[in-house]
């Protein structure tokens, strides 16, 4: 086992070493460059893929595959450990046990934080812990944003033909990670693949599933007193200076929990498009192999925002839950 | 080409707020820090409500450097 392990290491070694020399090698015929940057998700085609009455016209994004290919693999990974433990297997191995130790940690923080309203807190907090850390992690692999197809457009670079006979599809011929952008040229390019969270669609859509969520576990908890907390009229006639006070207090937590959905929104876009960004900017202006060290950066960053979105979202639940004697240390922001 | 400058200089000003936020997330750590190296045992939850704090400190920045991208790559 070990012998194997040594001799893999050795051969990765060369690996990382034959990819280090032939992106140098590729970056001096086609030097990357820095790819037109847009907001909103770019679409296959213009022509709507069907219109609904109300919404508009719907359009399939690149983000959208990105959204498919997640949830595939998070599919897979329940099926793998759906088979571990049908098995009967005491001790899960390999994937099944990661999963098993990563959701007895956040289970673990949830009992801590939520006491008895662990069991339906957890799902949510682990759900969306795990569907952004998969989201964000997709961001590392080699062609998402590089591969796609070559458009027309205003602010585009001048083509080159890479493989014989390909006129519209051009492949980045290198395995190195740092070709981020593709050769694309008098066109623009519109990937196949897009990081999800750099698309606000996703992330206002889940943090409005984690606000009202609360809003219905607050409820569950305390009955309809728990929206006294935010219109607070029982001590407007008995204590009138306080009183007084104490409505302002409520209005401001209405407020404060309609900016939870802002700052939820805007920080996990912000964090994983500024990093793309980085990605780009950093890919073009140093081809070889400084971009692994923001990828690693990046690493770091899409695990810290997963774990950030579901213990927030974990916090607030458990806060809704606990009546309100003891809320203050937290706002939105 | 005025206006491209003025977009360029209006995104880095929008950056400025990014002050804030970083003195906040200092102050914010070295109080964690105090309190843990005080009381080690505390450790677990002291770090968990750090990091909830660095996050809320954080959400700051993210709104300016949210502005600065939206001047430079919208419209």
């Amino acid at each position: 086992m070990e012998r194997t392990s040594k001799w893999r290491w050795g051969v990765n070694r060369w690996f990382v070493l034959l990819f280090i020399i032939l992106g140098a090698i590729a970056a001096g015929y086609y030097a990357p460059i820095l790819p037109h940057i847009q907001l909103p998700a770019e679409r296959y085609s213009h022509t709507p893929l069907f219109t609904l009455p109300v919404i508009g016209e719907f359009y399939w994004t690149n983000t959208l595959t990105a959204m498919v290919l997640a949830d595939i693999i998070l599919l897979l990974l329940a099926l793998v450990v759906r088979g571990a433990t049908t098995r009967g297997e005491m001790v899960p191995r390999g994937i099944a046990g990661a999963v098993e130790a990563l959701l007895e940690v956040l289970y673990n923080l949830t009992e801590t934080t939520a006491g008895k309203w662990a069991k339906s807190i957890f799902p949510f907090f682990a759900t969306i812990t795990l569907l952004v850390l998969v989201v964000n992690w997709m961001e590392l692999i080699p062609g998402v944003d590089s591969i796609g197809i070559l458009e027309h457009s205003d602010h585009g670079y001048p083509v080159e033909e890479i493989a014989p006979g390909i006129a519209t599809i051009v492949k980045p011929e290198d395995g190195a990670e740092h070709n981020e952008e593709g050769e694309h040229g008098g066109y623009s390019l519109i990937p196949y693949l897009r990081v999800l969270s750099t698309d606000l669609n996703f992330t206002v859509g889940l943090a409005l599933v984690s606000v009202i969520m609360t809003q219905v576990f607050g409820v569950r908890a305390l009955g309809v007193g728990y929206f006294s907390k935010f219109i607070n009229v029982g001590g407007l006639f008995k204590r009138p200076i306080f009183g007084v006070i104490d409505f302002g207090v409520g209005i401001l937590e209405l407020i404060s929990e309609v900016s939870k959905i802002l700052s939820f929104s805007f920080r996990l876009f912000g964090n994983i498009f500024a990093g793309s960004v980085l990605l780009f900017v950093i890919g073009s202006l140093v081809p070889v192999f400084a971009q692994s060290m923001f990828l690693m950066l990046e690493f770091a960053v899409g695990l810290i925002q997963a774990v950030v979105f579901g213990m927030l979202t974990m916090v607030f639940m458990a806060q809704a839950t606990a009546g309100h004697g003891d809320h203050g240390e937290e706002h939105a922001h | 080409m005025e206006a491209e400058a003025a977009r360029l200089i209006g995104a880095g000003l929008a950056m400025i707020g990014t002050i804030g936020a970083g003195l906040g997330i200092g102050v914010l750590v070295n109080g964690a820090v105090q309190g843990i190296a005080r009381n080690p045992d505390a450790a677990g939850n002291v770090q968990t409500n750090m990091i909830l704090g660095i996050a809320f400190a954080e959400a700051v920045a993210i709104y300016c450097l949210v502005v600065a991208l939206l001047i430079l790559f919208v419209g």
